[in-house]
């Protein structure tokens, strides 16, 4: 690893470098983030799944676990297509990105399996509201990261989200909810998808 | 020789050098935590203290205002004491750096706010409520790992985790301070001295070169 403590400031060339760099990978980051739209769509849709199961359908009490694995097992799977195919990888340039929502994913699903085991999900508001302010922060970082007010928009309203399930009844809660999922997943997984397919059409239209 | 990429004309000098300034990024952001460090000790502190007050002062004032207390002054400590830090001489603020700083600021306001609306309701007994707190301080910290490529802070991330999966299934008041405490202890105070001896050793290297 190179060792940057030298006592010497960074000259303008290094500099112009960086800041060129910088753009380039928020740039990159977001192409990534409008590439994986899909993902956000995907996650919201299942959560539909999980509620609808749990109120119309047997064995209410398989819902998330089965949603949240078929989710986890499809990405596990585009992923595994990904790195077989010659499609190119954004590498290390979206890695602040996908560090934030692995580590977001992880920490729900771990928060999520421990309160489900030990009965504390139905009784305890401070658990749904957790889960809004989790996927609130994973918007946050992301945005302020890629510079993307859109992105902050959907945070804001995962916050707002959280910060409600403190004041209704558990069954609003599930409204709450399903309010926040349409419009921080569903809403900006679908404009994030717009945006890559103006790309594709726009590169396109410079290759012809 | 200067061998190009036929698909984005990169040369290879150029990934190199890319590669490097990566590579110095990664360790500049991780400077920048260990510079920091005493933000994490700050905070193992405050949260000691306002730990300390609601156990051991039993007065209704204690039960109301500990927390709220502590944590505000843990906020005007914070920005007393970066407003005050110099910053090092040739560690100039880069990408990770950037990225760790949002990444725990946004936390920082996350945490605010949920801490804020479970206090107004009167929610903060429940265990899931310091078993997210847990969870949320440990998100922030295994990002950062992953960004900084820095397994200690992995670790710190898994104790904070582990503390915030085993309230549930301890499930009582005494477990959860007890588990409070020792993440207190581990996650903030242990990993930021230790990140403060980090600073310490480099500063000292830093005094020998100009001497």
């Amino acid at each position: 690893m190179t060792d940057f403590d030298t006592p010497n400031p960074p000259r303008r060339d290094d500099l112009v470098q960086r800041i060129e760099l910088m753009e380039a990978m928020i740039a990159e980051g977001r192409r990534a983030t409008t590439r994986f739209g899909w993902i956000f769509v995907m996650w919201g849709l299942l959560y539909y799944a999980a509620i609808a199961w749990e109120v119309y359908l047997p064995a209410p009490a398989f819902a998330w676990p089965v949603c949240i694995l078929l989710g986890i097992a499809i990405i596990q799977a585009w992923r595994w297509r990904l790195k077989r195919s010659s499609l190119p990888d954004d590498g290390p340039r979206s890695r602040s990105i996908s560090a934030v929502w692995g580590s977001v994913g992880g920490a729900i699903t771990l928060f999520m399996a421990a309160a489900a085991i030990s009965h504390h999900i139905a009784q305890q508001p401070a658990v749904n509201a957790a889960v809004l302010f989790f996927l609130g922060l994973a918007h946050a970082a992301s945005a302020f990261i890629l510079r993307w007010p859109a992105q902050a928009a959907a945070a804001a309203i995962w916050w707002g989200g959280g910060i409600a399930v403190f004041f209704v009844s558990a069954s609003a809660s599930v409204v709450v909810f399903l309010v926040a999922s349409f419009f921080g997943m569903i809403l900006f997984g679908l404009y994030a998808m717009m945006l890559e397919r103006r790309r594709a059409a726009t590169l396109v239209q410079n290759h012809a | 020789m200067n061998p190009q990429d036929p698909e984005s004309g990169t040369s290879r000098d150029d990934l190199v050098k890319r590669l490097e300034l990566m590579e110095a990024m990664i360790a500049e952001g991780r400077g920048f935590t260990t510079h920091n460090a005493w933000i994490f000790v700050l905070w193992g502190l405050v949260d000691l203290a306002g730990w300390s007050w609601e156990n051991f002062v039993h007065t209704r004032f204690a039960g109301q205002w500990a927390w709220p207390i502590c944590l505000i002054a843990g906020v005007v400590l914070t920005f007393a004491g970066k407003a005050l830090q110099k910053a090092p001489p040739g560690v100039p603020n880069s990408i990770a750096c950037g990225r760790v700083l949002t990444v725990w600021a946004m936390m920082g306001l996350a945490m605010a706010i949920y801490v804020a609306s479970a206090m107004i309701n009167h929610f903060t007994w429940q265990y899931s409520y310091v078993a997210a707190l847990l969870m949320m301080i440990g998100m922030a910290h295994a990002i950062s790992a992953v960004i900084l490529r820095w397994r200690v802070q992995g670790v710190v991330a898994a104790i904070w985790w582990a503390g915030g999966a085993a309230i549930f299934f301890l499930n009582s008041h005494r477990a959860t301070s007890f588990i409070m405490l020792i993440e207190m202890c581990l996650g903030m105070i242990a990993f930021g001295v230790y990140a403060m001896m980090i600073e310490a050793r480099k500063g000292g290297r830093r005094l020998t070169r100009a001497a």
